[in-house]
């Protein structure tokens, strides 16, 4: 019953098919690759190419006051009166040229740059900077310090104060400046997409913006432009990790700040000449947190007894691959090494790990050992949770060693890892138990100490908290805190920055475990002038504020 | 005709269904946009921020009821709104930018495994026992059972990395202005060779073992003994016979699938870096964007119907007892 002649018909039909699948494999491995951008390019014009690992498409959006505008918005095209580096603490003038803080802290007056100019030609004016915090505070709100905005002349901008407040020079300083002459026009700034921004930054031209990529060529009207040596930015979409890394590791973009497992075998071998990395410790404190409002946490004994008990150096080493910096007494990140009290950091003991003393301490608090079991003093078992959000597996390994040190004080830890929306929500709300938590990073500790001792963010439980999650207050830390914003001179800030320390290592209020690095690696094949550790002039984050930096400091290699 | 009405009625109850559901489902998951958001950056946005991006999304408060009557109007109106993890692009911009790449993408993939499975199951039914009809179903469904994650990090150390046959990512490459021209064309065709082999290597399988199944059992029919019995020529009894009676289940199969083609493919999506709609709808559900998750679900739902719409009325060219009945 074999329909010869149907069958061998097919066989033709299907060797067509074949070869013409062959064919058209061949011809596509002929272009395939051809066009692959600007790699090994070092014509002098070459586009510094960056991945996004985060964003599988681009859409045109570069207006600042979106959290989702374009990348390199708030880097390349928007500028700041004054560029902060977390690296080496460092404030670079940039649209400003000059500042003065008030006797009072009261008040500040920025001084802009002469002669800069907007890409379409217009010259920047204080008219300009108070028209753009007037616009944030009416789109976003925020800035509730902040009482008036005034041009005293066409350079000069006078910023006053509801109350003493100098931190408000790292808000203000930080913040992008926008042309009011196009913004003023714009009908509803909220939803604006920008799509050609005009800014002052060193790379405003929007060029074959495509789903996947676009280019940012030079402003025309730069204000230095001895420093645009580069020809432009390069973005490129990449959806996850994996794709970005390699594209990366093949040479096929310039900068990345993707973790990268096993840095040095995947990437560095490859080239070690070109391929660098560098991961300082500038990110924010990451801290075991116990909540407060629960017994036996709100036992200061216990919370420093639990502090011994943990070993920091095996969760740096291990679940951070050796890239964090182990905390100290101080609760200080690494970025603030010179406010650092470094006599007290070296005299307590708490932040250091000694399983038997954490075990004496606690049986001291009455919270007894009975047959390897530690109990409450209840006489219910020594049990705690700690919340991690699935997503952050490195987190979770440092919960997961939490909780074998802590085995072996007779405490049983279970680790809770569900979507980080219900993690962040019990942290909200204060229903949690202990969490790995990060913490407020700002250009000094304020936002930090603010963030863990205050007693002006305490919410109770069930209201929403947007910091002080473990809901702890010290009255005495609010009236350090509230010195050291009210106070201009270093003399007077560092006296109030010790007293908080001093108190940090009295109340124990969260338990610091380690400083988060931030990634960042690049090829230097095409282009030259990185931040390293040996001139730490930013950091190798390219989303930061102190990226403009690196993008006016980068030559083209050429030929 | 009046089939056709009777399931136009039906087609509407379930679009109506399934509207609600995604108005329902995605306000059942925990938390808000905002503080998911505020999770996911992990320090590096200010506490004060929270209050800020609250007052710029503008997020609704109203009553559900008032929301769903809202969300209802906007549904047909075509305004879905504005997405919250693209803030400030409309929805429909959204959508509309990748809807195109994840059409290709899936169609191209589907009709290749399609035709060639349904081809392939028919003559493997056909002469069974053959070498087609014991080697190839085996080995067809090993590979389809492979982890596709896995098959295709496969495809592409092998292919892209090591060989260098295609390119490793991207609808396009870099640079490239898009355009209807032979160059953009044939780039665009290199960068789908290996999502779309891919995608046909883990579904062929499936289509060639339905095809043969039913190939079987339609061949074993009095009317192929009757037409063979008349002289008719092989490869008429096969296709016009058999296979047309066969073909049935697969059509009803084949308008599911140009259904589900809309979703995208995540999986291919974030191996080969491919533009589509998979990545956007995760992305939209982990940052709790109600608005693109609503507009992502009601095309999907949109164009299930729609493709199921259509096979009823290929049904009934196909079959002309649906027509009797």
């Amino acid at each position: 019953m074999a329909p010869s002649i149907a069958s061998r018909r097919l066989r033709t039909a299907l060797r067509a098919v074949t070869a013409t699948a062959a064919a058209a494999l061949v011809l596509s491995a002929c272009t395939g690759g051809s066009g692959a951008a600007g790699a090994g390019d070092t014509s002098g014009n070459q586009l510094l190419t960056i991945p996004r690992e985060d964003l599988a498409t681009f859409t045109r959006n570069f207006n600042p006051l979106s959290p989702q505008a374009a990348p390199m918005t708030l880097q390349a095209i928007y500028e700041p009166l004054v560029v902060h580096s977390m690296s080496n603490a460092k404030d670079t003038p940039w649209l400003a040229t000059k500042w003065e803080q008030a006797k009072d802290a009261k008040s500040l007056t920025f001084t802009l740059r002469e002669g800069v100019k907007w890409s379409d030609g217009q010259p920047l004016t204080a008219d300009d900077v108070v028209y753009t915090f007037q616009l944030q505070k009416k789109v976003l709100g925020g800035f509730d310090y902040l009482d008036q905005v005034t041009a005293v002349d066409a350079h000069t901008v006078k910023f006053s104060f509801n109350k003493p407040f100098s931190p408000a020079f790292y808000e203000i300083g930080g913040h992008y400046i926008l042309p009011k002459h196009i913004w003023s026009k714009v009908k509803d700034p909220a939803t604006f997409t920008n799509p050609n921004p005009v800014a002052t930054g060193p790379y405003t031209q929007v060029e074959k913006f495509q789903s996947q990529s676009y280019d940012l060529r030079k402003n025309p009207d730069y204000w230095q432009p001895a420093k645009q040596q580069i020809a432009g930015i390069q973005m490129q979409a990449f959806s996850g990790n994996d794709s970005a890394n390699l594209a990366f590791t093949g040479g096929e973009v310039d900068w990345t700040q993707t973790f990268i497992p096993n840095i040095e075998k995947s990437f560095v071998a490859k080239d070690k000449k070109h391929n660098h990395y560098w991961f300082p410790a500038t990110g924010a404190m990451i801290n075991w947190q116990l909540n407060t409002t629960k017994a036996p946490f709100n036992d200061v004994a216990v919370r420093k007894a639990l502090s011994m008990a943990i070993d920091r150096d095996q969760i740096t080493k291990v679940a951070m691959n050796g890239y964090a910096e182990p905390a100290d007494c101080t609760g200080l990140g690494r970025t603030y090494d010179t406010w650092r009290d470094t006599s007290l950091a070296s005299s307590c003991t708490w932040t250091k790990y000694n399983t038997d003393a954490a075990a004496k301490a606690l049986d001291a608090a009455g919270y007894k050992e009975s047959g390897g079991k530690r109990l409450l003093k209840n006489g219910k078992p020594f049990t705690l949770d700690i919340s991690v959000g699935s997503a952050s597996s490195d987190w979770i390994s440092v919960a997961n060693i939490i909780k074998q040190d802590l085995a072996k004080v007779g405490i049983i830890a279970t680790v809770k890892t569900p979507d980080w929306s219900a993690v962040s929500a019990s942290y909200n709300t204060g229903t949690f138990d202990t969490g790995i938590v990060w913490s407020n990073n700002g250009a000094t500790p304020y936002e930090y100490f603010r963030g863990v001792m205050s007693t002006k963010m305490l919410v109770p439980v069930g209201k929403q908290a947007t910091e002080n999650y473990h809901r702890f207050g010290d009255k005495k830390a609010d009236k350090l805190i509230d010195a050291f914003a009210a106070a201009t001179d270093e003399k007077t800030q560092r006296e109030q920055m010790n007293g908080l320390q001093e108190l940090y290592n009295e109340d124990a209020p969260v338990v610091p475990l380690f400083t988060g690095p931030e990634w960042g690696a690049y090829t230097d094949a095409r282009f030259t002038g990185w931040p390293s550790e040996q001139n730490p002039y930013a950091t190798l984050g390219n989303r930061n504020g102190s990226t403009i930096l690196v993008l006016t400091s980068l030559k083209p290699v050429k030929g | 005709m009046r089939l056709i009405l009777r399931n136009l009625g039906f087609y509407l109850l379930a679009f109506w269904a399934s509207i609600t559901l995604n108005f329902v489902l995605p306000r059942f998951m925990p938390g808000d946009p905002v503080s998911r958001m505020f999770a996911q950056a992990q320090g590096t946005m200010q506490p004060d921020q929270i209050a800020q991006l609250r007052k710029l999304f503008g997020l609704d408060h109203r009553p559900l009821w008032e929301q769903y009557l809202n969300y209802i109007k906007s549904v047909f109106t075509g305004d879905l709104g504005i997405s919250i993890t693209r803030f400030p692009t409309p929805v429909s911009d959204v959508i509309g930018q990748q809807i195109g790449w994840t059409l290709l993408l899936g169609g191209v993939a589907l009709l290749i495994a399609a035709v060639l499975g349904n081809l392939l199951g028919i003559v493997a039914a056909w002469r069974r026992g053959g070498v087609l009809d014991s080697a190839f179903p085996p080995l067809l469904i090993f590979v389809g059972s492979f982890p596709y994650f896995w098959l295709a990090m496969g495809a592409l150390y092998l292919f892209g990395v090591s060989l260098g046959w295609f390119p490793l990512r991207h609808a396009y490459d870099v640079g490239l202005t898009p355009g209807f021209n032979g160059a953009f064309i044939s780039n665009v065709a290199t960068h789908l060779v290996l999502p779309a082999l891919t995608i046909v290597l883990v579904s062929i399988g499936g289509w060639m073992l339905g095809m043969r199944n039913t190939m079987i059992a339609t061949a074993a029919e009095d009317y192929i003994t009757m037409a063979e019995a008349k002289g008719l020529s092989p490869s008429r009894i096969m296709f016009r016979y058999a296979a047309r009676n066969a073909l049935l289940p697969s059509v009803t199969n084949f308008g599911m699938a140009l259904g589900f083609v809309v979703g995208g493919a995540l999986l291919t999506e974030v191996v080969f870096a491919y533009p589509g709609i998979g990545y956007q709808l995760l992305m939209a559900v982990q940052g709790l964007d109600y608005p693109l998750m609503q507009g992502i679900f009601l095309t999907i739902t949109a164009a299930v119907l729609l493709a199921n719409f259509l096979v009823d009325l290929v049904y009934v060219r196909l079959d002309p007892r649906v027509r009797v009945r």
